[in-house]
């Protein structure tokens, strides 16, 4: 029995290494999606604007230290990090090319004005789409704000007790708007953008390869019409529907062993040694839900051109709503709902945890959920793999 | 010339019959362009209004007028009013993404000219999220010193618009997401008609036909830009129905999706000549319209992410349409370049396609 189950196994793996074009087209939605990653870690996430001062004096150079200093806000027109004033003329010829998002000007007048508390910065924005615009906009009044009031600059990981500091102490008495933030936040992480990204890029490579491998062998077997073979062989029927979901598996497993190697020789995930287990566990169990729907996508549909585009779209869906490449938690209640029905969700949410925390807190109810998920698709799977080799 | 045109109908009526008996094949193509709509939909709704816990423990005339100050802060909070306990559960199960506690005795304080601290918590799990908070209360908070006039204020920030309306992130985004539509319903079908007749072994009857073999394959292409065509119809109207984002220059909106259409079929027509199978072609179509699109300016100028990224997306013609697109829909201009040089570029993508299709053609075929 358990000759045949392997036998079936081994026959899928070599039609996987046959077909270099299928594995190919499993690859490549993950492969792109982890080259779009690498990028965008690497692009700049400040907006480039132009800085121009045009007059002299105390309050002058205050202000633009304030701006300059604000390295989280504005880049450079050149995309070097520290902000260079630049004439009125240039700046303008830079915000019409669009080399700059914004103008941010200094009048001559400033440390007059400041004096009368009429103190203007002038902001001239580019206001093509709201999001970039705002982040301006919310950057220049922070900048204001910290002309007067100091202490509304202070970021929490550099909060110190003002009644300890006396600069601190200075600042935040110092603040005619009345209002002071005490910040804190909910959690301690180190974790790198590109790490906290890549684990949705592994589990699309478990979901793609599995989903699409196992699709493709099902709809081999039966556009080839060798499902009558499995059909008339001495084998029990569960035994090769075994088989091929274990070829699925295996082919993901082949796929991932690499991928996570890489990984980890790099330090792009680094979890705590303890943590293996679970993260195994997860993979596996994510590995096991992919040949589960590949089997019924394959065993439903006909031809391989419906069945690389279904995958294609499934897998989207299933990335995007399990938090590819956003946080869940922060999307309207419908979204959030709808997202509790994706298993991809679990998988990315059991291996983030797994990775990035000290504690396996909540690790067990995604596991229970993605076994769960797992049984069902295969039972399912293994039906309509049935089915469609009897027709 | 009479018997190159029959070849292309032929073709063209080929692929129609093809299509025709594949439909679950058009409405697969389809739904992957309305995916991409919502998916971008889905990707913008995080773009602002971040939900926010606030806890009034003062409930006076200046923590409403502070509150007030919140809510005009640059579209950054969405603000949902709850006791300490509610909106304790809400971070931590992960509903709003910071917690701001106005303090009881806070407008007492404030009309008596004394400091008052604002307790926030911030659940920093997002960082583009947190970012935008510790940004926008400064905001309110000048904003709001601004509005009492208080005392001690020296400067303001002046603000002046290049354009004189705002733009939502989701209608930007959508627009450029049609784009995106086009390149994956036409390159995919495209590309499958081209592959599918090496698959089948057609192509060997191509050869042996009298006329050039490139002729019947751009007879299919018409047919699968025809069928692109309405499935962008379906695309464009969830658009403008769906969202109420209107078209400014129609006409301007309806040549930028043909030229699209077009140029993308040519270049899923080489690239089906190029991999001579269905199924790895459409992977690839799909696999790269992401990261094209989103270095494609779909989201903000390209410009704006540096010179040498901008440089680049010169050579992939989404770049010239979205440029197009977000003209003729918002009337905005996200490409330093003017639209009349986005319609000529994308001309020359046109014919750069068909000439790569019919090179990779020839080659397969010989």
């Amino acid at each position: 029995m358990i000759r045949g189950i392997l036998t079936l196994a081994r026959l899928d793996l070599l039609s996987w290494r046959r077909n270099p074009l299928a594995v190919t087209s499993a690859l490549i939605p993950p492969i792109t999606m982890t080259l779009l990653l690498l990028v965008l870690s690497l692009a700049v996430i400040q907006q480039p604007v132009a800085l121009v001062v045009k007059g002299h004096g105390e309050q002058t150079e205050k202000m633009q230290g304030i701006v300059q200093s604000d390295t989280d806000a504005y880049i450079n027109y050149d995309f070097t990090k520290n902000l260079k004033p630049i004439d009125a003329k240039s700046a303008e010829q830079k915000l019409n090319n669009q080399q700059v998002a914004a103008i941010i000007t200094i009048p001559a007048d400033f440390d007059k004005k400041v004096i009368e508390s009429k103190g203007q910065v002038n902001l001239t924005l580019n206001n093509v789409d709201i999001d970039f615009s705002d982040d301006i906009r919310r950057s220049v009044d922070r900048s204001v704000a910290v002309f007067d009031a100091p202490s509304l600059a202070l970021e929490e990981e550099n909060a110190v007790d003002p009644l300890k500091n006396k600069d601190q102490q200075k600042a935040y008495q110092n603040n005619p708007y009345l209002i002071h933030i005490e910040e804190s936040d909910i959690r301690e992480t180190d974790v790198e953008w590109l790490s906290y990204q890549i684990i949705p890029a592994l589990v699309l490579l478990v979901l793609s390869v599995g989903l699409i491998g196992t699709a493709l062998l099902c709809a081999r077997d039966i556009e080839c019409k060798t499902a009558r073979y499995l059909v008339v062989s001495p084998q029990q029927s569960w035994a090769l529907v075994t088989g091929r979901l274990l070829g699925g598996f295996l082919a993901s497993i082949i796929v991932l062993i690499p991928a996570i190697l890489l990984c980890t020789l790099t330090g792009t995930i680094h979890p705590p040694i303890s943590h293996w287990p679970a993260l195994a566990a997860i993979l596996a169990a994510t590995a096991l839900c992919a040949a589960g729907l590949g089997a019924i996508l394959g065993s439903i549909l006909k031809g391989s051109r419906n069945i690389a585009m279904a995958s294609s779209v499934i897998a989207t869906y299933m990335y995007f709503l399990g938090g590819g490449f956003t946080t869940i938690s922060f999307l309207p209640q419908w979204l959030r709902n709808l997202s509790s029905f994706i298993p991809m969700r679990y998988a990315i949410d059991g291996m983030r945890q797994a990775m990035f925390y000290s504690t396996l807190d909540g690790v067990a109810k995604d596991l229970t959920i993605l076994c769960l998920t797992a049984v069902f698709a295969i039972i399912l799977g293994s039906y309509t793999i049935r089915r469609s080799w009897s027709n | 010339m009479k018997s190159a045109l029959i070849a292309f109908f032929s073709g063209a009526k080929a692929e129609f019959i093809q299509l025709k008996r594949s439909p679950f094949l058009i409405i697969l193509t389809i739904i992957q362009a309305i995916t991409f709509i919502f998916l971008v939909n889905f990707f913008g709704t995080t773009g602002a209004f971040a939900p926010t816990a606030l806890v009034d423990y003062d409930k006076g005339v200046y923590s409403k007028k502070f509150i007030q100050n919140l809510q005009d802060a640059h579209h950054s909070f969405d603000l949902k009013f709850m006791d300490t306990k509610s909106a304790t559960d809400a971070i931590n199960k992960g509903n709003v993404v910071a917690i701001i506690t106005i303090p009881k005795g806070f407008s007492e304080a404030i009309s008596q000219g004394k400091l008052q601290t604002i307790k926030v918590v911030v659940n920093n799990i997002d960082t583009d999220m947190t970012a935008d908070i510790k940004r926008a209360l400064p905001s309110a908070i000048t904003r709001f010193g601004q509005d009492l006039n208080l005392p001690g204020i020296h400067v303001e920030a002046k603000e002046s618009d290049l354009i004189n309306h705002d733009t939502g992130f989701i209608p930007y985004l959508m627009v450029s997401a049609l784009v995106l539509s086009a390149f994956i319903i036409s390159g995919i079908l495209g590309a499958v008609a081209v592959a599918q007749e090496f698959e089948l072994g057609t192509i060997l009857l191509l050869v042996s036909s009298p006329v050039r073999p490139l002729i019947p394959l751009l007879g299919r292409i018409m047919t699968t830009s025809v069928i692109s065509v309405f499935a962008m119809l379906v695309a464009v109207l969830i658009v403008v129905l769906g969202h109420g984002v209107y078209p400014v220059h129609p006409l301007e909106m309806f040549f930028a999706l043909l030229f699209c259409i077009i140029i993308f079929g040519c270049i899923g027509a080489a690239l089906g000549a190029a991999m001579k199978r269905t199924l790895p072609v459409a992977s690839l179509v799909f696999g790269i319209s992401l990261p094209l699109y989103l270095f494609s300016g779909a989201y903000e100028p390209e410009r704006f992410d540096g010179s040498a990224i901008w440089g680049i997306t010169h050579f992939f013609p989404i770049y010239y349409a979205v440029g197009i697109m977000e003209h003729a829909v918002l009337d905005l201009k996200v490409t330093p370049e003017s639209v009349f040089v986005n319609f000529l570029a994308l001309f020359g993508f046109a014919v750069l396609a068909l000439l790569t299709a019919g090179f990779f053609l020839r080659r397969a075929v010989s």
